[in-house]
């Protein structure tokens, strides 16, 4: 069965590609942190990140369909958390098309460091920033088997389909919703008791080594150069 | 240096709850040996295949190339027994091929700097594209993953193959691949199978294991041609053996 990846275009050969994972997340999470500090009313700021963000759009080489298509899945949560603003008080649409922005904004950014970067290098970089070795682990380990679990729910799911007609009463479904969650948790216990066998069948102590990482180099440099000349401009422009 | 690769003797086992996998198995692997172990589902074939690198520890004793598990070092067993697991799932769980296929040298002491030549190598071993090794294990068929996974062993260089049910839910074509890959290593190899035509085709020797015991062992022709052995423990004569008609 097929899957949507995450990082569907961390293959590309752009620029932004070619940069070690540590610089773009260092980079993305101080461009996050950025527009999460702006005031409601920098409209100049927020206009100079959707500049910023058209570049890395572009310079990234990431169809734009795919990354509208990402963010735009996100935000009817965020609509639901903004809609009560409006009506709260005197600067309440201000707030309510801040927080709509800002959210745009780093949805596209974490499309953009996700699809960038290959998720195992991405894994890496936070290794190597010092992130604790059994959360990166457990990371890398959900990323791989999320679509194992997926596929084996809807083999449930088609099974399932296979010996019915039509809609069950809503008891039912849920009765069965929770006896294949049930396999399922079953399922995955199995799984892992023989994940650690193989782990361990193949000399596993406690690390988890890493291999050939990608070098810092003078891009990375250039990049961060540019993220904190950006940023510069955009607390002179708020100020 | 023994002239054994695996020396089994009364070796039991019981899972926690309390169903006996083995009991009383001995069994015997010589250097450079191919044998196979066939049996029923539940006969515990996949048991023994995970006592040969100390996974699992039951009573009695096991050697592997003349030592001792009990008393030797897991890291030099763990390099000289490759186990190769049913489901390439449960062994291929790294984000990427390459990082899979480095996993078991670099945790046995392999300095870095040799992983890329080591992996390369065992991918052209295993008959796969260089490109593969920056996929992820999930983007491929299973027929690319079964050869991973043994990839994945096969770059730690054992003296011993242990594999589980190799060729199972392959189609044809991967299925004869990986018995052509198996038939050119030039390891000692224990098979636990229900391929009975790749048992005959890579196997002088075969072992009947049924209900944790072991219940006849000679050569592969002889066993498996032998209907009334066959059917009492649940297997058939392979077609290829059966008088034609």
């Amino acid at each position: 069965m097929k899957h949507s990846f995450i990082d569907r275009y961390a293959e590309l050969d752009s620029p932004l590609h070619a940069l070690e994972a540590r610089t773009k997340i260092v980079g993305f999470t101080a461009l996050t942190a950025a527009v999460l500090m702006l005031p409601p009313a920098a409209g100049t700021s927020f206009l100079l990140f959707f500049f910023l963000v058209a570049i890395l759009m572009g310079v990234s080489q990431i169809p734009l369909e795919f990354i509208a298509g990402r963010t735009l899945m996100i935000l009817p949560f965020v609509l639901l958390a903004a809609i009560a603003a409006p009506w709260r008080n005197d600067i309440g649409f201000a707030w309510f098309s801040a927080l709509l922005t800002r959210s745009l904004l780093c949805l596209v950014f974490l499309v953009l460091l996700t699809n960038t970067t290959r998720f195992a290098e991405l894994l890496r970089g936070l290794r190597r920033m010092g992130v604790p070795r059994v959360l990166v682990l457990n990371l890398g380990f959900l990323y791989r088997y999320i679509f194992v679990l997926a596929d084996e729910i809807m083999r449930m799911r088609l099974a399932s389909e296979c010996r019915r007609v039509g809609r069950l009463p809503l008891r039912r479904e849920l009765s069965l919703l929770t006896s294949m969650l049930g396999t399922l948790l079953l399922r995955s216990f199995e799984r892992a008791e023989r994940m650690y066998q193989a782990m361990l069948s193949r000399g596993y102590s406690a690390d988890f080594p890493v291999a050939a990482p990608r070098r810092f180099s003078w891009r990375d440099l250039v990049f961060l150069f540019l993220v904190a000349l950006f940023l510069y401009t955009i607390g002179r422009t708020s100020a | 240096m023994s002239e054994y690769a695996v020396q089994i003797t009364r070796l039991s086992y019981s899972y926690p709850d309390g169903t006996r996998a083995l009991d009383g198995i001995d069994f015997d692997v010589r250097l450079g040996e191919r044998v196979a172990l066939v049996g029923p589902s539940g006969a515990g074939k996949s048991t023994l295949l995970l006592h040969l690198n100390g996974v699992l520890r039951g009573s009695g004793t096991v050697r592997i190339m003349g030592r001792s598990l009990a008393e030797g070092d897991m890291r030099q067993i763990r390099r000289q027994v490759g186990l190769v697991f049913q489901d390439p799932n449960d062994q291929l769980f790294c984000p990427t091929v390459f990082e899979d296929i480095a996993f078991g040298p670099l945790n046995l002491g392999v300095p870095p700097e040799e992983i890329p030549g080591r992996a390369a190598k065992a991918l052209r071993d295993v008959g796969l594209e260089q490109a593969m090794r920056n996929r992820s294990s999930h983007h491929l068929s299973l027929g690319e993953r079964k050869r991973v996974a043994l990839a994945a062993v096969l770059v730690m260089e054992p003296a011993i193959l242990a594999l589980d049910e190799p060729t199972s839910n392959l189609d044809p074509r991967n299925r004869r691949h990986l018995i052509e890959l198996m038939a050119a290593l030039p390891a000692t190899l224990v098979l636990g199978t229900h391929d009975l035509e790749m048992v005959l085709a890579l196997c002088p020797r075969t072992v009947l294991l049924d209900r944790g015991k072991i219940w006849a062992d000679g050569r592969t022709e002889e066993l498996l041609s032998n209907a009334q052995l066959m059917e009492a423990h649940g297997l058939e004569v392979p077609l290829s053996l059966r008088p034609r008609s």
